[in-house]
């Protein structure tokens, strides 16, 4: 695509995303089972409670958004998903088992991570990068074999970061990176997608970029997501359910556009 | 692959020391064996600096640099003295067990230091002002030592690969080759450590094992060097980086092998420098490596700090 053409259809596509906003349009209910279900768990650091009393389901092929101010406790569910820090009480079953019984290997093919955060390792191939993703499958040496490639050819191509294959992760912009790192968790196969305020320091073009590839993951792949983000505008765009996090509790749970609400969001970023 | 190239290089520099004398007796005696000795010592020091740079995800990080050498040999030299004033005498796995336990106590220090900082230059300032306190009370003890092994201590204590002995050789291969083989197994989850700690343990890492087989490996490798050597500068900063310059690449099933052979070409190159340059005076190994070393890291430096500006 040239350039003239892309921005015609950025525009588009962002014009699109203002409507979507304001149309509040409803997404299908899916009556498929949760692959996540949390019952009454307390999550927080050093056995400080940061939020309790969680109760939530994700569906397959749902994306739900998390959202809050800073310190609500949306990185801490995260980190508490991905087993970074224990669960403090309750329990939070990934496909009926409870996750404080799966290895690291069945959590790694269970479910697979973007962070903010800026990753910059010296002389790394975004191939390279994407290649990571593959680590759950690989044998003791790490060595890619052609299934292995084939899913990384498809992450790229979902994600549109083909032409970045030989690049090293430090020579392009954060935009493409976090692309990339959205290839490399598309890579590892995951049934669920985590994703942890992901486009915070991208631009406008790129979080729109990286949203469309989050939505068209879920739409071929049936995947479901998890997303903590402060753009309420993605959220809105893409997500099935809203849990909004306030005060060390569950403040609210529900489709988009009722969580969205304008007096609710007043109340919930005290504006 | 490409790796054969500085194989060959380091054969070739090997056999430049090696045609140098004629007698037969030095070369089999004294030559070979320090001939060797640069190349497994040369080899580990390097693979040794770049797991500890992967481990610190600082591309200037290395065991002299953060001060585990001078820790290693701060013990070792204590446990010298402290023995052959007994009267008993030292056997070579008894140094490298002595060497082990100062480097394991350097890395845990700096290891502290690192949680409280995520600043690259802090922790090379902090281990670079350890280095230097094991290196006073080092100088200390052989100042305060009356013993007929002083000099040998004293040249020991400067690093240099000479006096090794064909039996102190094939015990620092052996734990070199130990060690090589347990960086080796380790490179899988290396190159998941190098993406991050959180991507690598999303993908299955086992982190605190990991980070402890890491450091263990390195620690072992570093002890083996400086038991036998002292301490060396630079080696361990410079070798990887000039590794990852030169194939373009940060993966560790590349840059292990091409460390330990870059490494060891490196120290052939330094020990000969150091012997031949102003023969018969022989420079000490150290005084070598940082001329050639030091700038290395000071190219590092910048270009770091360009990067991150950016």
């Amino acid at each position: 695509m040239n350039k003239e053409g892309e921005k015609r259809d950025i525009a588009v596509r962002l014009s699109t995303a203002m409507v979507a906003g304001n149309l509040n349009t409803v997404h299908p209910e899916t009556d498929e089972k949760p692959i996540i279900k949390s019952m009454d768990a307390v999550i927080g650091y050093n056995g400080k409670p940061v939020v309790s009393g969680m109760n939530f389901e994700i569906k397959e092929g749902e994306i739900v958004a998390l959202i809050g101010e800073n310190g609500s406790g949306k990185s801490t569910l995260i980190k508490t998903m991905i087993k970074e820090i224990p669960l403090i009480s309750g329990s939070i079953e990934a496909d009926g088992r409870d996750i404080r019984k799966l290895s690291a290997q069945d959590i790694a093919r269970f479910m697979a991570i973007v962070m903010t955060g800026n990753i910059r390792p010296d002389y790394f191939t975004c191939y390279d990068m994407i290649a990571s993703g593959r680590y759950p499958y690989t044998d003791g040496l790490g060595r890619l074999k052609d299934k292995d490639r084939e899913t990384i050819e498809e992450a790229m191509s979902l994600t549109g970061t083909e032409g970045l294959s030989d690049k090293y992760v430090i020579d392009i912009s954060d935009g493409q990176r976090q692309l990339v790192m959205l290839a490399r968790a598309i890579a590892q196969e995951p049934r669920l997608l985590i994703l942890d305020e992901p486009t915070s320091f991208l631009d406008i073009r790129h979080k729109l970029l990286f949203s469309e590839a989050v939505k068209k993951l879920v739409n071929d792949r049936h995947i479901s997501v998890l997303m903590s983000m402060h753009e309420l505008d993605i959220v809105r765009d893409i997500s099935d359910r809203v849990v909004a996090l306030k005060d060390g509790k569950m403040d609210r749970i529900g489709g988009t556009s009722e969580v969205l609400s304008v007096t609710y969001i007043k109340e919930l970023f005290r504006l | 692959m490409i790796t054969l190239l500085l194989a060959v290089v380091s054969v070739l520099l090997g056999t430049a020391a090696w045609g140098d004398p004629s007698y037969t007796t030095i070369i089999m005696n004294i030559r070979l064996p320090r001939m060797l000795a640069a190349l497994i010592l040369g080899g580990a020091l390097s693979v040794s600096g770049y797991l500890l740079q992967v481990f610190f995800a600082n591309p200037i990080a290395g065991p002299f640099v953060l001060g585990i050498s001078s820790g290693a040999k701060l013990v070792t030299a204590l446990a010298f003295i402290v023995l052959m004033s007994g009267g008993f005498h030292l056997s070579s796995l008894e140094l490298v067990i002595a060497s082990f336990i100062g480097a394991s106590i350097v890395t845990f220090a700096v290891l502290m230091i690192s949680r409280r900082t995520r600043r690259m230059s802090v922790l090379v300032l902090a281990g670079v002002m350890i280095g230097y306190i094991c290196a006073a009370l080092t100088d200390f003890l052989i100042t305060f030592a009356d013993d007929q092994d002083i000099v040998n201590l004293h040249n020991w204590s400067m690093g240099s690969f000479s006096g090794m002995s064909m039996q102190n050789v094939g015990i620092a291969a052996l734990l070199t080759l130990i060690a090589m083989a347990g960086s080796m197994i380790l490179s899988k989850p290396i190159g998941a450590y190098l993406t991050g700690e959180e991507y690598a343990r999303s993908v299955g890492v086992n982190i605190p094992l990991f980070r402890f087989l890491l450091i263990l490996v390195s620690s072992l490798l570093s002890a083996t060097v400086t038991a036998f050597a002292g301490p060396i500068s630079f080696v361990g900063v410079a070798v990887p980086h000039l590794m990852r310059r030169f194939f373009k690449t940060s993966k560790p099933q590349t840059m292990i092998p091409s460390c330990f052979l870059g490494g060891a070409a490196f120290c052939l190159l330094s020990d000969l420098l150091a012997r031949l340059l102003f023969a018969p005076t022989e420079l000490s190994i150290s005084s070598v490596t940082a001329v050639l070393g030091a700038p290395v890291v000071i190219v590092v430096l910048m270009g770091r700090a360009g990067r991150a500006h950016e």
